[in-house]
């Protein structure tokens, strides 16, 4: 049961799509560096990739799989004739900054290419939870690197002035997004292997006291 | 292996002779606030250093203590009057993102110092490339009034210098901390290439790049002004010195090192011919950097060769040795 | 003497250094020479025929309709996907179940896709850039980009790979930090 628990969190940290599989990476690393941007893509990826794959999970599993591929990249395209409608409606500001980066979540790797492994073969209703917490743990890093790429490049939070003494304005720029995603994914990893590590260490504790 | 450690420390040893005779220069140009933004540079370079082992689960040895001189190394290409904070922050990317994130010592990647300067160059830019005049004496922790610009900035826009051989020898001009003292770089230069500490092929390299470039293609009117003014501006013979011909990241065999160091001797002097940039060579180095493992990959697949093959040549000598024998 | 600069613009426009895109393909193409060649070959082609329907999309689509700008983008990248997979079925039968999934992984490709649109966007911008062989261009030099950003990582990999390196940066957070690095080094000529 509580393996079956587990499995649907994946997302959200055991199996985080950007810091454990680097998937959808290049709005992190580029737009991820103000808060505005970061909420403006968690709205646009959330939605688009949640109606895409639930959508594309239709799609027979007796067609070739270069068909399937096609068809999730053009249901996803198709979802974001209207996502960017709205979008225009409730981030008119964002959009323009966002820039390319906004069509480019729509043929993520995650509903193009990875659906298929990671939701295709489970049930619908447990693959809608697993789903729903692998697009929480992507919108939960891109906020988490927004804030404090915010904090430390421009001094701001969503904006607004914070007090920072010496502002490193290259953790604003593409290149620090690089660096600041290289460095958080090597934390989660160290975080990861001292849990299994520690867990481990006490499965084995167990075992003594059982025996 | 054991040699080889010692080898290590003492090559570190003569490194650190050459940069505390700079960073004295520089206390006699600048006073006590050179002194500080070396020691912060030490400090936070040796803490990070102990801490990211600890973390990696690895013990602090003496080797471990090359981040000193590099973290020296970094004090030196900055101005003196730098925030300390800005120093102390350079020296963190230094020895974390830029060494023991790829394994420390063992699994150099980036000098350190060139990969850190160039954080700071595009973070900290405004504060980086504006210097104290030389002999403004600074406390502890004061501030100058005026900054100026580099004399390589007067240099690269004008293709002129303000300032008479000597005092460009003895580094008598504005410009970071102690990579201006030519004439003590060029005695480090060579106490260090004839100690085999650094790789002559590189630092040969790089200067004659320099100097040819300059010579053909001249910043200002005069060609032997130009050779002369964009060897010791820029920050071309200390580079030269500390960053390109480091051991640790240029490669082994000293006709490669040439070459290695050549190109990004050229690279910079184009780019600042071109775009007056402020010291590109450290921009260069860091990014010649993946030439630099490709040849040193090309370097151990010679060496296997080559060990291959007297391995084969020694099967064969006691064979044909055997055969002689019994024509005999 | 020109040459350095063209160098140093050609990395500062590379969509991977500068922009961030493909990079995980980039990733699975510095792993072997073999990936690096298939990979790099079927991105350069992708980009080139891409950016040439591209400019078909960009030269036929009504003012105000942008939002159906990536939905004819990916029509036209199947219709190129499929006509690949076909080729490669009759041309090479033998390498065919090897050489798909080079194919597989550069169709729907962030390096591919950001090529498209980078291109559109600059037209739209600069309307001299709006014929044919500007868009063909800027695709082929897209793919170029992208093999020298593969042979930038490829020369390192096995260092950000190895044992030496901890095991919680090892690959993936190692090679994000060196492609950082390199690209904060061409940032900071540009």
């Amino acid at each position: 049961m509580n393996e079956r628990k587990g499995s649907v969190f994946d997302g959200i940290a055991a199996d985080n799509p950007v810091l454990s599989g680097l998937m959808v990476i290049s709005p992190v690393i580029i737009c991820g560096d103000t808060i505005k941007n970061a909420q403006a893509l968690i709205w646009a990826f959330s939605v688009i990739t949640f109606l895409s794959v639930l959508i594309s999970s239709f799609v027979p599993k007796e067609l070739p799989y270069t068909l399937r591929v096609m068809t999730c990249a053009l249901i996803s395209s198709t979802i974001y004739v209207p996502v960017r409608a709205a979008a225009e409606e409730v981030y008119p500001d964002a959009i323009a900054r966002i820039g390319i980066y906004f069509p480019l979540l729509a043929v993520n790797s995650l509903i193009v290419f990875q659906s298929e492994t990671r939701f295709f073969r489970m049930g619908r209703l447990r693959m809608t939870a697993s789903l729903f917490f692998y697009i929480l743990g992507f919108d939960l890093v891109m906020l988490i690197t927004a804030v404090i790429r915010e904090l430390l490049a421009y001094g701001t939070i969503n904006s607004r002035i914070a007090d920072v003494d010496v502002l490193i304005s290259g953790l604003g720029e593409p290149f620090g997004g690089f660096i600041f995603l290289g460095l958080m994914c090597g934390l989660y990893r160290k975080l990861r292997i001292s849990l299994k590590s520690s867990r481990s260490a006490e499965k084995g504790d167990m075992n003594v006291s059982g025996k | 292996m054991l040699k080889k450690a010692k080898k290590e420390r003492l090559i570190w040893l003569d490194i650190m002779i050459t940069l505390l005779s700079l960073e004295l220069m520089a206390y006699f140009y600048y006073g006590m606030r050179a002194v500080a933004s070396a020691c912060t540079c030490m400090a936070v370079s040796f803490a990070a250093e102990f801490i990211s082992l600890r973390l990696m689960g690895k013990k602090f040895t003496a080797d471990d203590l090359t981040c000193i001189s590099d973290a020296l190394i970094i004090s030196l290409m900055l101005p003196v009057s730098i925030d300390l904070r800005i120093a102390g922050y350079t020296c963190l990317f230094a020895v974390v993102v830029t060494k023991n994130v790829f394994g420390g010592r063992r699994n150099m990647i980036f000098a350190p110092a060139a990969a850190a300067y160039v954080f700071a160059l595009t973070s900290w830019s405004r504060e980086v490339l504006m210097y104290p005049e030389p002999h403004t004496k600074l406390g502890l922790f004061e501030k100058p009034d005026v900054l100026v610009h580099s004399a390589s900035h007067a240099f690269n826009i004008t293709g002129k210098l303000r300032y008479t051989d000597l005092e460009i020898l003895m580094g008598n001009f504005s410009g970071p901390a102690g990579s201006a003292s030519v004439l003590l770089l060029l005695i480090s230069a060579l106490m260090l290439i004839f100690r085999g500490d650094i790789s002559a092929g590189a630092f040969l390299g790089s200067l004659l790049g320099t100097g040819l470039t300059a010579y053909l293609s001249p910043v200002g009117y005069s060609r032997v002004d130009s050779l002369g003014y964009s060897v010791v501006t820029n920050m071309v013979l200390f580079a030269s010195v500390y960053i390109i011909a480091d051991r640790r990241i240029a490669p082994r065999r000293n006709i490669f090192a040439f070459y290695y160091g050549f190109l990004i001797a050229v690279t910079a002097y184009i780019l600042t011919l071109t775009t007056a940039k402020e010291n590109p060579i450290i921009a260069a180095a860091v990014l010649f950097t993946p030439a630099a493992l490709a040849i040193r990959s090309l370097e151990r697949k010679i060496d296997s060769e080559l060990e291959a093959e007297k391995k084969k040549e020694l099967e064969k000598a006691p064979a044909d040795g055997e055969e002689a024998e019994l024509h005999e | 003497m020109y040459l350095v600069n063209d160098i140093i613009a050609f990395l500062a426009a590379n969509l991977i250094l500068s922009q961030a895109l493909g990079t995980s393909s980039l990733f699975i193409a510095a792993q072997s020479r073999k990936n690096l060649t298939g990979i790099a070959f079927c991105i350069m082609l992708f980009t080139t025929f891409g950016t040439g329907c591209a400019y078909i999309v960009d030269s036929v689509l009504p003012f105000g309709a942008s939002e159906f700008r990536l939905l004819l983008y990916t029509a036209a990248v199947s219709v190129f996907y499929i006509l690949l997979l076909v080729l490669l079925y009759f041309a090479r039968p033998g390498d065919y179940a090897q050489l798909r999934k080079y194919v597989h992984l550069s169709a729907f490709n962030c390096a591919v896709m950001g090529t498209l649109f980078t291109m559109s966007g600059k037209a739209e911008e600069d309307s001299s850039l709006m014929s044919f062989g500007e868009y063909v261009r800027f695709g082929f030099e897209a793919g170029l980009g992208f093999i020298a950003a593969a042979l930038i990582l490829t020369a390192a990999y096995r260092r950000l790979n190895s044992s030496k390196v901890p095991q919680s940066f090892r690959g993936g957070p190692a090679m994000l930090i060196y492609i950082g690095i390199i690209s904060m080094a061409v940032w900071s000529l540009k």
